[in-house]
Order: C-alpha cells, then structure tokens, then sequence
C-alpha cells in the first residue's frame, strides 16, 4: 500500500498505532470506571494548556500535561465535596477549559488554523521526535497499569472493600485520572480533541463485547485501537478525507460491528450498554 | 381480625409472572377485600416487588389473571397508589414536603393543568393524616428517613386510591414514624381501601394485617395471618432461612 | 455604568446582545432540568450530534440551511440517546461517548471534503454572535417560545419523573416518552445556539446556570431565578468584556468565549458564597 511509501505517511502509520494501543489500554479502565464524561471533559479542558504552551514556547506535550494535572485535580476537588453533582462539575470545568483555550487563541492570529488543528488533529505531520514521545508515553503507561492494573479493578468493582482492605483507594483514582489526562494530552495532537475520546472509548467498549476477562479485555482492546489506526488512516488516503476522524469512524465501526456480532457468537444476549 | 367487609378489590387467579422469558413468580392464588390488609411476605428475591408491580401492570402475567377494581391493572392504574421504598429517591433533591404530596395529584389533575385548590387541600389532608402537617414547607431530603416515608404515603393517600401498594415501607423506620405510617393504613381500611404491604417483619403483620401471602418465587400460602404465619409454612418460605427459636414462635433470616 | 452600555450603540451589537439574552434565558431555564436530571453528558452529546447536520445544511442551503440541518439531525440523535440511555441499565457511558465522537467525525469527515475547511469549522463549532442577523433573532425567540412552552406546559410532570421515576411510572407516566421531549428541548436550545455561540461553547450554557444556582438555592423557584439571572449577567458583560478588550486595548477574544468565561466566573462566586455560607453555619 502507498502507506509505507513516504516518510510521512510511514510516520503517521507508526503514530496511529502507538497512539491506538496507548488508548486501548487505558480505555479499558475508562469504560470499568464509567470516565468516559470525564474523558471527554479532558479533551477540552487541556486544550489552554496547549494554547499556553505555545505561548511560552515550551514543549506543547509537557505544557498541556502540566495544565492537564491541575485540571485533574481540580475536577477531583470539585467532586469531593458534598452536595455536588459530580457531573455538572465536569461540565462546567469541560465549558471553562475549552472557552479560556478559545480566547487565548483568538487573541492570537492564526486562531482558525490552529483551533482547526486542536480538533482535528493532524497526525499526518508528526515528527520523528513526536514518534519518540508516543512511545516514552505509552512504554509509562503500560508500565503503571501492569503495576496497579489488578488493583484499579479492584477498585472499580469494590471501592469499600478495598478502602476496608487497606488500600489507598482515593489516590489510586487520582492515579488513574493522571494516566487518563496524560493518555489525552498525547492522543490530541494526533487524532484530535473528541476523536481522541473515541479512540479510548470504543475499542475497549467493543472488546468488552467480547470477554468478561480483564486480561483478554485488555488485549483486544489493545488490538482493535490499533486496527482503527490502521483503518483510518488507509481511508483517508483513500478517499481524502480527514485522518482523525476516518480513524473514530473505524473504531466505532468496529464497535457497532461487536454489538450486532458478539451476541451471535457468544450465543447470548448482551445488554447494549457496556461495561 | 374482623370478617372481609368490602367488596373483592385484588384477585390473584393462578398468576404467574415472567420478565421476557425469564418466569419469576408463580401460581399466585388468592384475593384481597375493601377495608382489609394483606401482607406479602418472603426473602430477598422472592418476587414481593415483582408481584406489586404487576398490580400495576408493569409485569407481563404469562399465566392466570391479576384483577384489579374488577378491571386489567393497566385500566384500574388510576385507582391505585404505589409507595415505593423511600431510599430510592435522592435526598439533596430540591422539593418540599408540600410539594411531594401534591405530586400525588398530577394524574387527576391531568396534562396542561395546575393542581387547583380542591387538590391543595386534598394534599393538605393527606399530610395531616400522617402527622407531619407542620414541616410542610421545609426540603424533603431534611426529614428522617421514617418521616420521609410518611410523606410518600402522604402522598398516595392524596390521590384517594381504592387499592393501596406499599414496598417495604417499615425497613429501617423509628418507632413513631411506625406508628404514624399504621394509623394512616388503618384510616383508609376503614374508608374501605384495601392495601397490600410487602414486609419482613412479622410482628407488623400479627399486629396490623388481616391475611398473609407468603412468596419464594411462589406462592407458599395465602390465607388469615394466625393460620398462615405458622413454623412450618414460614420454614418453607424462607427455605431453611428461618430459625426456630421457641414453639410457636420464629425467628427468619433475611 | 457608561463602560457597560458603551458597546451597544451599533445595530450589530445590540443584535448580538438581544440574542445573547434571549438565548441565555432559556438555556439557563433548560438548564436546571439538565443539573436536576444529571443530563450534562447528554446535553454533551446532543451538542456534537448535531455537527453534521450543520454541516450537511450549510452544504445544501447555506447558511440558512444551517438551523434546518441541525434541526434533522437534533431529533434523529434524541430519538437514538433516548432508546440508548433506556436500553441499558448498567452504563449508556460509553455508548454515549460512541455516538458523540461518532457523529461527530461524520461531520469532520464532510466538512474536510469541501473547500474553506478551516474557517467553515470553526464557525460552526464557535458559532458568530457578532454576525447575527434580524432572522436569526427570530429564530432563537422562536425555538426559545416553543422551549418554554413545552416546559411550562409538562413542567410538572418532568419535575415529578426528575425525583422519582419508579413512583412516576406506577402512576401510569410513560417515563421514556417524557425523557424524550426533555432531550428534544435540550436539543432544540442548541439548534437555537448553533449559529451565535456555536455547538462546543453552548453546552456551558446548558449546565453552568443551573449548575451555580444549585449551589445557592434549594428551591426550585430559588434555582431557576438565579439561572436566568447568571446567564443574563454573562451574557451582557461578556459582550461588554469583549468590546471593551478589542476596542480599548487591541485585544481580540471571541465574544461565545468571553461570554462562557464570564459565565464559569459567576459560578465561582456562586460557589464562594455557598462555602461561605456553610461555613458561618
């Protein structure tokens, strides 16, 4: 395929795989945990911090990563008090995050341009040294699920059997949080603020469909994240139509496809919602 | 406790109930009079509120027939009120007292209306036969969880129903609200309503139901609280749940 | 008092501001519904959903086509969220979150097909208040009377499935049907916001009133006053701030964005003033 002709191309490939198997991994949680509101709130809520980095002219990774921690622990704060619905708070942090990004820009020249660019994503002009951050991201990531995955399972089914255990359940969630803010942060420039949602959403969704195992889960999530890579990206070379997005319509088609195969295979119904 | 006085308001014939193809009660036999109260009786599981909810209308009957006011459940609904747990409802929840019991009134009231000053004095009413007139106006999330359950039954006796459901309604409640709650029952028996209370405690039913239906999934017994809440039929409910703790006394387990 | 009034001496602003106050409104009413129900992810979702129908109406009719497309495509997505959200006890989370960014990429996919890609998205998710005509006025008090309609006329029996669908439904409501106009209102608030404030910046207007008034009141007479009051607020000194910023110090911030700020500003004082007051309590 004309795929791996060119280095950018070859790049993009490289990118879209890292990016679909850091997402899948981490979507696996974000599905258990019912993040996928606070995921999307991510996405917009991170997006001053890359405005501000640019601004500053730090590195717009490590710049959206920090803004993205305070924004984590602001929401965290916001849900910890009583009498809060924890929902409002994440749309109201997801409103002001993504307006204090929008004035920022526009206050800049070249505001559509860019804005454009947050959205959509623009994996077809990633660098060698972003291919390198991906990868130092994702090697993390891997890293500190495989640490504490079986813990956050617990966690997610249990929370006070496993405070009752001993375990340090409210750090463990903001623990969780962070990877999902970092997941985020390196997923965006890729495929683009809701797309990068899709991408940790509906792979994990779909394998769910499949297997009630964590181990199994994971795995296939893993796989169908970077099938969607692949997919989307040979689409949009294709038939010229945006990379991000090509890409989120593959991995909800496979989503939708588990939905209407899964049952038939497995020989039993499966409830539509997931996890 | 006295002899049936009102006419047959709720007959079970042979009911058997299923959600989808999952059956989840059966054989349901048994029928209930105006002025009477019957208690529904069983473990965790057993099918109590599966059972008033097909009172409703809201379970598929597969088998054998629920009629209610001598009607289908669908058709007698508005004649009917349901008391749901009150645990259920979120407590920060920004209603008044006031405005819960009035709720009863909607239906009557009807699409496109506003409740009028018949239905405000008929809330009014209702509020006051459960003894908590007073904290008409303060937030329902403020009131215990007994009084909670007052104000739910406040707000079915304001819809004037015939035929009373009540889900558990003495689950964690304090000794007033107990007392409240069965005061309120006993004036609308003796208005001629029946009722029926899905219930673990046995001395509530002694106390304050004339029959007992006794359900695991199916119908044990169904027959005058003295005869049916014996040792054996209740170690058969319960299916070996139930500890006998003197002769003629039992203890069960949820 | 004169730095407040002082932008409005054109057509063009008092048009901006008229809608933004109309607009406010009625969000700020939809709003306590969508805190009261839990809704903001749906109300989310519903704002992305409507993406390609803007889209595909611009494509087909121009801008006028724009209110027309989201129109289509509002119902269509309230009609799949409704039957999705009551399909599935455990979690419509993710399912919604599939729809949402699935439909969403359908509108990017179309929008990246047409010339002028950049400008035309940004619009469209950004909306331009500055640029709103006498029409579109008409449009928003239109969709704003038939909201406020619909509310004032089910009001109570929202309210009354809000706090307790299993009691609502023993008394013979259909709860899915009332879920549905609840959607369908919340769509038809961003059908209405589309052109001024666009898709992305309206779901502020859709949470935060309700949001900050629930912070402060615990009636719902109480809620909703300070709602509409909030966003009536934010509405005109976020139009001021911008003006302001771009006339008096060649600062140039998206008046949608400005407004959403100002608004996410107001809940924090609401937010002081509810910690103050538990505190002295």
């Amino acid at each position: 395929m004309s795929l791996l002709q060119d280095g950018y191309a070859r790049r993009a490939l490289i990118e879209a795989l890292l990016v679909g198997a850091l997402c899948g991994l981490v979507g696996v949680h974000v599905v258990l945990r019912r993040l996928s509101f606070f995921t999307m709130a991510m996405t917009h809520a991170t997006f001053p911090g890359v405005v501000l980095a640019a601004l500053v002219g730090v590195d717009l990774l490590l710049g959206s990563g920090l803004f993205g921690v305070l924004v984590v622990l602001g929401v965290s704060w916001l849900t910890t008090r009583p009498r809060s619905d924890s929902a409002a708070a994440v749309g109201v942090v997801l409103s002001a995050g993504f307006a204090l990004g929008v004035a920022l820009l526009s206050a800049q020249a070249g505001f559509t341009r860019d804005l454009s660019a947050y959205l959509v994503g623009s994996i077809v002009t990633v660098q060698a040294g972003d291919l390198v951050k991906t990868a130092l991201v994702l090697a993390a990531v891997a890293l500190t699920l495989a640490l504490v995955g079986k813990e956050l399972v617990f966690g997610a089914f249990d929370r006070g059997g496993m405070v009752a255990a001993g375990y340090p359940a409210g750090r463990l969630d903001l623990l969780l949080l962070l990877v999902v803010e970092l997941t985020v942060v390196t997923s965006v420039p890729a495929v683009g603020t809701i797309q990068a949602v899709a991408l940790i959403v509906a792979p994990a969704a779909a394998a769910r469909l499949w297997s009630d195992r964590i181990g199994p889960t994971t795995a296939l999530a893993v796989l169908l994240g970077m099938a969607s890579g692949v997919v989307g990206l040979a689409v949009s070379q294709a038939y010229q139509v945006a990379a991000g997005a090509a890409i989120v319509l593959a991995a909800c088609g496979f989503f939708v496809l588990s939905v209407v195969v899964a049952p038939v295979v497995r020989g039993r119904p499966v409830p539509l919602g997931v996890g | 406790m006295s002899e049936p006085t009102g006419p047959v308001l709720l007959r079970f014939d042979h009911a058997s109930l299923a959600y989808g193809r999952a059956r989840v009660v059966e054989d349901v036999h048994g029928s209930v009079h105006g002025g009477e109260a019957v208690a529904l009786i069983g473990p965790n599981g057993a099918g109590k509120s599966t059972l008033l909810r097909a009172v409703l209308g809201l379970v598929d009957v597969v088998s054998g027939r629920i009629e209610v006011l001598g009607s289908t459940p669908a058709r007698a609904r508005r004649d009917v009120a349901y008391v749901p747990q009150v645990d259920t409802l979120d407590a920060q929840f920004p209603v008044s007292v006031g405005q819960v019991v009035l709720m009863g009134r909607y239906r009557d009231v009807g699409w496109l209306r506003r409740p009028g000053v018949r239905d405000r004095a008929l809330a009014d009413d209702a509020l006051e036969a459960v003894g908590l007139a007073e904290r008409k106006d303060d937030r329902f999330g403020t009131l215990s969880g007994g009084q909670r359950q007052r104000v739910l039954l406040a707000r079915a006796i304001a819809q004037q129903p015939r035929l009373l459901l009540l889900d558990e309604p003495f689950n964690g409640v304090d000794a007033v609200s107990q007392q409240a709650l069965l005061a309120a029952l006993r004036r609308l028996q003796d208005d001629g309503a029946a009722v029926v209370v899905s219930t673990h405690d046995l001395a509530l039913a002694h106390l304050a139901c004339d029959e007992v239906c006794l359900l695991n999934k199916h119908q044990v017994a169904f027959g005058p609280t003295e005869a049916t809440l014996t040792p054996e039929l209740l170690r058969a409910a319960y299916g070996g749940q139930a500890l006998e703790l003197a002769v003629d006394s039992v203890i069960v387990a949820r | 008092m004169r730095y407040l009034l002082e932008p409005f001496g054109s057509p063009f602003m008092q048009r901006a501001l008229a809608e933004a106050l109309l607009l406010g409104a009625v969000a700020a009413v939809v709003s306590v519904f969508v805190v009261l129900r839990r809704l903001s992810f749906v109300a989310d979702v519903l704002t992305h959903t409507v993406f390609p129908g803007v889209v595909i109406g611009f494509v087909v009719a121009g801008t006028s086509g724009i209110v027309w497309g989201a129109s289509v495509f509002a119902v269509l997505s309230t009609v799949l969220i409704t039957v999705l959200a009551g399909r599935s006890r455990v979690t419509e989370d993710a399912s919604m979150a599939i729809v949402l960014t699935g439909f969403f990429a359908v509108g990017v996919v179309l929008v990246s097909r047409q010339t002028s890609f950049t400008s035309d998205l940004t619009a469209f998710l950004f909306g331009r208040i500055l640029t709103v005509d006498r029409q579109q006025l008409v449009v928003t008090a239109v969709i704003g009377a038939a909201v406020l309609l619909l509310l004032g006329l089910l009001g109570k029996e929202l309210l009354f499935r809000a706090f307790d669908p299993a009691g609502a439904e023993a008394r013979g409501y259909r709860v899915l049907a009332l879920d549905l106009v609840l959607n369908l209102v919340v769509a038809l608030v961003v059908v209405a916001a589309v052109r001024a404030v666009g898709t992305v910046l309206v779901i502020a207007l859709l949470v935060v009133p309700g949001a900050a008034g629930r912070l402060l009141s615990d009636r719902l007479a109480g809620i909703t006053l300070i709602a509409v009051g909030t966003a009536l607020l934010a509405g005109w000194l976020g139009l001021v701030a911008s003006w302001q910023a771009s006339v008096n110090h060649g600062l140039r911030l998206a008046s949608g964005a400005t407004v959403v700020l100002v608004l996410v500003l107001l809940y924090g004082v609401a937010a002081a003033i509810a910690t103050a007051r538990k505190v002295r309590a």
